[in-house]
């Protein structure tokens, strides 16, 4: 996953109007939250700024000019100041935070809901990886600006402001010295967090180099051992190693260089209010309170200044991280509703493939000019060498794609005039590697119809024929399947995805059966569930069984997206052509898979 | 030199394993000790620079400003102050570049090392453990490590460096003010601690919502066929909005917490910080101290009381650092297998003569995975080893590259014992193709190469890909050999890779071979292909074919014919043909297939 982020870290974003105004909208729902943290985040750091300027009045007011009562006065008015600002800290730590994960809940939740909608070419051409960094990094780095990045400018700028308005009114001469060195110490931060940020991210991208070394190092181990490449791996590692160290000790000894920078940058500024200063204090024009606040003021105004430089450093990432999320937000589906539909009250009925093209590029066709019928009930399988176009029909068929030419009419209606979800809803399609979720048995298995019981769960996998092996589990229905299944053999998934298929009472029913051997057994009850699949619907089966594919009332030999031959078992095996050979080859093997004394001691109990 | 020398690692850092983790880690830094002290020392030098700060405003305050003495003292002052803001500037940053130095030099020395270890510890650990286990160990763990080194260790120094030093210096100014300004630090650090075990923990929680969500998406976006295929949409939306929000609501708990303990903190170190600054002011007001002084006193307690609200996360980190610790020295424990010991080398390569005698072998005590092994083969022979899953083909050839060594027996190669080659001289005279051989994700042509410790040309990889019948494949990518594999390139079939495998092991050139020859997942064409390529492979080779076919051991010079760990039954082709057994049995089933395939298309005939 992480190797798709490697491309897009050193993107940056422009900051437009466009951009700027999509970012405000994702606050806007939650605008209390936004303006509430706003005003929090404002008097705590006013407060700051304040209590520097109570501490001078202790020492002007109460010590010099020895007054004890000023000195309590101004110690408990400081000590309610910091009860409020620790108020106003509970207000913003709260606010912000929970609007930081408001905001990546909500856009989380809006690119997921999009996501949904997409048509399947659009998770055939963009990698699993790419749209999780969406989700994740993007999501975190763009409501991270939204949010803390907004306080932080907030509390900076305030701040500032405030720091230099006290200071104004301490001494409005020495106070311009501070105005001259601010602009200086803000380019000097902002050049020092865009080249630390810059190396920070060559290094995570090294790691996530040297992340996949281990991985590789570590499944290839047999291989690597086999062809003691231990020495030019190391070699090769050693240079990722090289690399990452050389990123990571740059951005390290930046970071360590840039506060001690703008801390004798100050000290200058320092140097010259201590001498203009103590002065001024000669002629009545300077305190030595005022003295203090001012090297305070000064000493602390690295702060403000770093959250800035750092805040805009990050903010060019994520206005790339905002295009990409919106880009993802903006793609329309491919396959989607017509303006006008037609009302389908089932799909039931006559499948008929007229002159069918279809491609992802124009000069590499896919599908070529594809004619075929099927009648109502009738069962149809495709065979053909793998990449020879029958899995793309079945995507056609399941309007996963529709064709760039050409019509597939069901019941004599283009099914491109009608609502996706009636024709989707009514198919049920079980894969070659059935895809299980995380979860029970029993849930996956209601995928089929969510309001179905317990009762038609157990029935559906008692016709899939899954029922036996279900109940030698620990905890039947009830027991985990594990991450995409992982827990279950390949023959056990495609028995759950059976019961999962009957359960939807589908119109129509697609299947790729699997070519992976499964023991007899399984085999022979994956066979029963197809039956009673196919019972009375129309079906379509990329085969690779011969008893599936002689039961056939129409078998289509797909070869270069074309069907090289069409007809009944009998019809092709008479013309000894290409469903011939595929035929017999096809025959030996699963003879031998079934008499092979190797690997099967006991023969098949087949029925 | 200050640095030592960067080689790939200098150290075997085995040596250095403690069960104190912190001897442990202190050892891992072999060669760096001085540049690490030297940081904390630097780092003193700065941090008494800061005080210093603090004393000379005093100094500026009592004998320039109240003494009204300007000119010279002021002008000194004015400069001792500069001076000292550039020794702290300085010393803290060749501090933090010491310590960046240590940390990330440690580091590196660390994952080479471990990298190497891990390809050199044997077969059968690899084999036992989990690889993402392993890989979490040599890369999060390790990153825990270094932020030991580079945040946690030097972090705590920083604080009770300021911790002391300022306190001293308060100490000199006034014991009672010192007294008084310390007074709330336990309960600082206690409430931090407890506050900062806490928020770890509910940190942790949210993380795991994070790996959930994540899980969730992937899921639905592996499966995207699936919920498209059943119209779940709607139901996909759901199940992920319920992750989605509870991790909402965990990422509201988490900073609950946090809006607790900042304020809190806040007050209790204001607090101390005010009735510090008001006794202080007290004492300034009654003439117990100077001005001066008061004002160095406050600079200072500041510098006390603020970072000590720290020390509770470093703390509390440093532990999940030695748990991280203790995971790393786990690995760096285990036994490498050498790969150069062996007293017999030969010049060249050798002829290829192998004999089995009385070999057994076990993966664990009491259960013999192969027993009582005898046969000879001849140099350029075919052995081929036939039998059912689990009866120990594999496991025999898995002793030829010592994968693995025999329990009992011994075997020899050209009449040597094979435990008497080096490792790497032995497996170089082997070469390996596997059924679904590992493919590395680097370019086709480096896939060819990988075993060849020399420069090869592209006329021999074209030569070797020809042989291999992958040269034609390879060629209708748009860029060739030089298309990546895997998940950022081509993803190539069962067959496409085993092929490449083949490329890789013709231009090894191996005395002896190793094949695995099942092809039951391609189809007639590709198999043709496959088997043409291996019979050049196999030519003037000793070879072991793992057979699943009958057809591909008839011509061998050896059959062996495995059962439950023993040879059954063992001799040619029409030697077995003519004994009754296992293999007959298995040579009948090919003819009456041919016999029903007939029936079977006469059948449709009718």
């Amino acid at each position: 996953m992480s190797t798709y982020n490697e491309f897009e870290e050193e993107q940056y974003g422009k900051l437009n109007a466009h951009i700027f105004g999509r970012l405000v909208a994702l606050l806007k729902p939650h605008w209390k939250y936004a303006v509430g943290f706003l005003l929090c985040i404002s008097m705590v750091s006013a407060i700051d700024s304040y209590t520097t300027f109570l501490s001078k009045r202790i020492i002007d007011e109460g010590i010099i000019a020895g007054s004890r009562e000023a000195i309590v006065q101004t110690i408990i008015l400081y000590g309610s100041v910091i009860l409020l600002q620790a108020l106003g800290a509970f207000g913003f730590i709260y606010l912000v935070g929970i609007l930081a994960e408001r905001v990546r809940y909500d856009l989380r939740k809006k690119m997921f809901n999009h996501l949904q909608k997409l048509s399947l070419s659009y998770f055939s051409e963009t990698p699993v990886g790419w749209i999780m960094s969406r989700l994740t990094s993007d999501t975190e780095r763009l409501s991270d600006l939204m949010t803390w990045g907004i306080l932080d400018i907030t509390w900076a700028v305030i701040n500032i402001s405030t720091a230099g308005i006290f200071m104004f009114i301490i001494n409005p001469n020495l106070a311009v010295i501070v105005f001259i060195m601010l602009p200086i110490l803000i380019i000097v931060a902002i050049q020092f967090r865009t080249r630390i940020l810059y190396h920070y991210r060559r290094s995570r991208k090294m790691n996530s180099k040297i992340t996949g070394a281990f991985n590789e190092g570590i499944s290839g181990v047999r291989v690597i051992k086999a062809l003691s490449r231990e020495d030019s791996n190391l070699g090769e590692f050693a240079v990722l190693t090289e690399g990452m160290y050389d990123a990571s000790f740059r951005a390290a000894w930046l970071s360590a260089l840039f506060l001690p920078t703008v801390q004798v940058i100050s000290a200058f500024g320092l140097g010259i209010v201590l001498w203009r200063g103590g002065m001024q204090v000669q002629i009545g024009n300077m305190t030595i309170g005022g003295i203090q606040a001012f090297v305070s003021y000064i000493t602390f105004i690295m702060w403000p200044i770093q959250d800035i430089a750092r805040v805009y450093a990050q903010m060019q990432n994520a206005v790339a991280s905002a295009e990409r999320i919106f880009g993802l937000i903006d793609t329309e589906p491919s396959v989607k509703n017509r303006l006008i539909t037609v009302e389908t009250e089932n799909i039931e009925g006559d499948i008929r493939f007229e002159n069918v093209h279809f491609y992802y590029e124009e000069d590499d066709p896919v599908i070529k000019n594809l004619n075929f019928e099927v009648k109502h009930g009738d069962m149809v399988a495709l065979v053909g060498p793998t990449g020879g176009g029958k899995s793309t029909i079945v995507n056609l068929l399941c309007r996963f794609y529709e064709p760039t030419q050409g019509t597939i009419y069901i019941n004599d209606v283009d099914y491109q005039d009608m609502k996706l979800e009636d024709i989707q809803s009514r198919i049920g399609v079980v894969l070659q590697t059935p895809h299980l979720f995380s979860g029970s048995i029993r849930d996956n298995i209601r995928y089929g119809r969510l309001t179905a019981t317990d009762e038609e769960i157990e029935e559906a996998a008692k016709l899939a024929g899954a029922h036996d092996f279900i109940m030698k589990f620990e905890k039947g229905y009830d027991q985990d399947v594990g991450e995409g299944g992982n827990l279950l053999s390949v023959g056990q998934k495609q028995l759950i995805s059976i019961a999962r298929a009957l359960l939807a009472e589908p119109e129509l029913f697609i299947m790729d059966e699997a070519t992976s051997s499964v023991d007899t057994l399984t085999e022979a009850l994956i066979q029963q569930g197809m039956d009673r699949l196919m019972e009375g619907r129309t079906s379509f089966v990329i085969a690779h069984r011969l008893s599936t594919i002689k039961r056939a009332d129409k078998i289509l030999v797909i070869e270069d997206g074309q069907i090289a031959e069409m007809g009944t078992h009998r019809e092709l095996i008479l013309k000894k052509g290409k469903y011939y050979k595929l035929y017999t080859q096809q025959f030996r093997q699963e003879l031998e898979a079934q008499y092979d004394v190797l690997n099967q001691p006991e023969p098949a109990q087949a029925n | 030199m200050l640095v030592p020398d960067k080689n790939y690692y200098d150290l075997n850092l085995k040596e250095t394993v403690s069960d104190n983790h912190l001897l442990g880690l202190w050892r891992l830094m072999k060669g760096y000790h001085w540049l690490y002290l030297g940081a904390a020392a630097l780092l003193a030098v700065a941090t008494l620079a800061r005080t210093g700060i603090a004393l000379v405003i005093r100094r500026f305050v009592d004998d320039v400003i109240l003494a009204g003495n300007y000119g010279s003292t002021l002008t000194m002052i004015i400069v001792i102050f500069i001076g000292l803001a550039f020794i702290q500037g300085i010393f803290t940053f060749l501090s933090g570049w010491l310590t960046s130095k240590t940390a990330e030099s440690v580091t590196r020395r660390l994952r080479n090392f471990l990298f190497d270890h891990l390809q050199r510890l044997p077969y059968a650990y690899h084999a036992e453990s989990q690889t993402g286990d392993l890989i979490s160990r040599a890369t999060s763990d390790v990153d825990a490590v270094n932020r030991f080194f580079s945040e946690q260790a030097i972090g705590i120094g920083r604080i009770l460096l300021l911790f002391i030093v300022n306190f001293a210096a308060i100490l000199q100014l006034n014991t009672r003010l010192a007294l008084y300004s310390v007074i709330a630090i336990p309960a600082i650090i206690g409430v931090s601690i407890y506050f900062f075990s806490k928020v770890s923990k509910a940190y942790e929680k949210y993380q795991e919502q994070e790996a959930s969500l994540s899980s969730r998406l992937q899921e639905n976006l592996t499966g995207i066929r699936v919920v498209k295929a059943f119209a779940r949409q709607g139901h996909e939306q759901y199940k992920f909005d319920q992750e989605n929000w509870e991790k909402f609501k965990l990422g509201k708990k988490l900073l609950s917490i946090h809006s607790l303990f900042w304020p809190v903190s806040d007050i209790i170190c204001g607090i101390q910080m005010l009735s510090s600054f008001f006794i202080g002011a007290l004492f300034a007001l009654n003439g117990e101290i100077s001005v001066g002084t008061y004002l160095a006193f406050t600079s200072m307690v500041i510098l006390i009381i603020w970072p000590i609200r720290g020390l509770g996360r470093l703390i509390v980190q440093t532990s999940t650092g030695m748990v991280s610790y203790s995971r790393v020295a786990e690995l760096l424990k285990q036994e490498r297998e050498p790969l150069t010991t062996g007293d017999y080398k030969p010049e060249g390569s050798v002829e290829g003569e192998i004999i089995f005698k009385n070999v057994y072998f076990a993966y664990e005590k009491d259960n013999p995975v192969l027993e009582d092994i005898n046969f000879v083969c001849k140099p350029g022979e075919v052995i081929a080893l036939l039998g059912s899953t689990g009866s120990g083909k594999t496991s025999l050839v898995n002793l030829l590259p010592r994968f693995y060594d025999p329990t009992g027996g011994v075997i020899t190669l050209d009449g040597v014992d094979i435990t008497r080659y080096p490792r790497k001289y032995l497996r170089s005279q082997i070469g390996i193709v596997e059924q679904e051989p590992f493919l590395f994700s680097r370019s086709i042509r480096e896939n060819i190469t990988y075993g060849v410790h020399r420069e090869v040309s592209d006329d021999e990889v074209i030569q070797a890909a020809k042989f291999a019948a992958i040269h034609e494949v390879i060629e209708t990518f748009p860029i060739g050999y030089d298309t990546m594999v895997g998940e950022r390139g081509v993803t190539l079939s069962g067959g496409q890779k085993q092929r490449v495998a083949i490329a890789r092991a013709l231009l090894k050139n191996p005395r002896i071979l190793i094949l695995d020859d099942s092809t039951s997942s391609v189809d007639t064409e590709t198999e043709a292909q496959i088997r043409t390529a291996l019979e050049h492979l196999m030519q003037n080779r000793t070879t072991f074919i793992i057979a699943h076919r009958i057809q591909s051991v008839m011509d061998a010079d050896l059959i062996l014919v495995f059962d439950k760990g023993k040879i059954v039954q063992k001799g040619k082709h029409s030697e077995l043909m003519k004994a009754s057994g296992m293999y007959r049995e298995i040579y009948d089933i090919q003819t009456r297939i041919e016999v029903e395939l007939e029936k079977e298309i006469a059948s449709v005939n009718i």
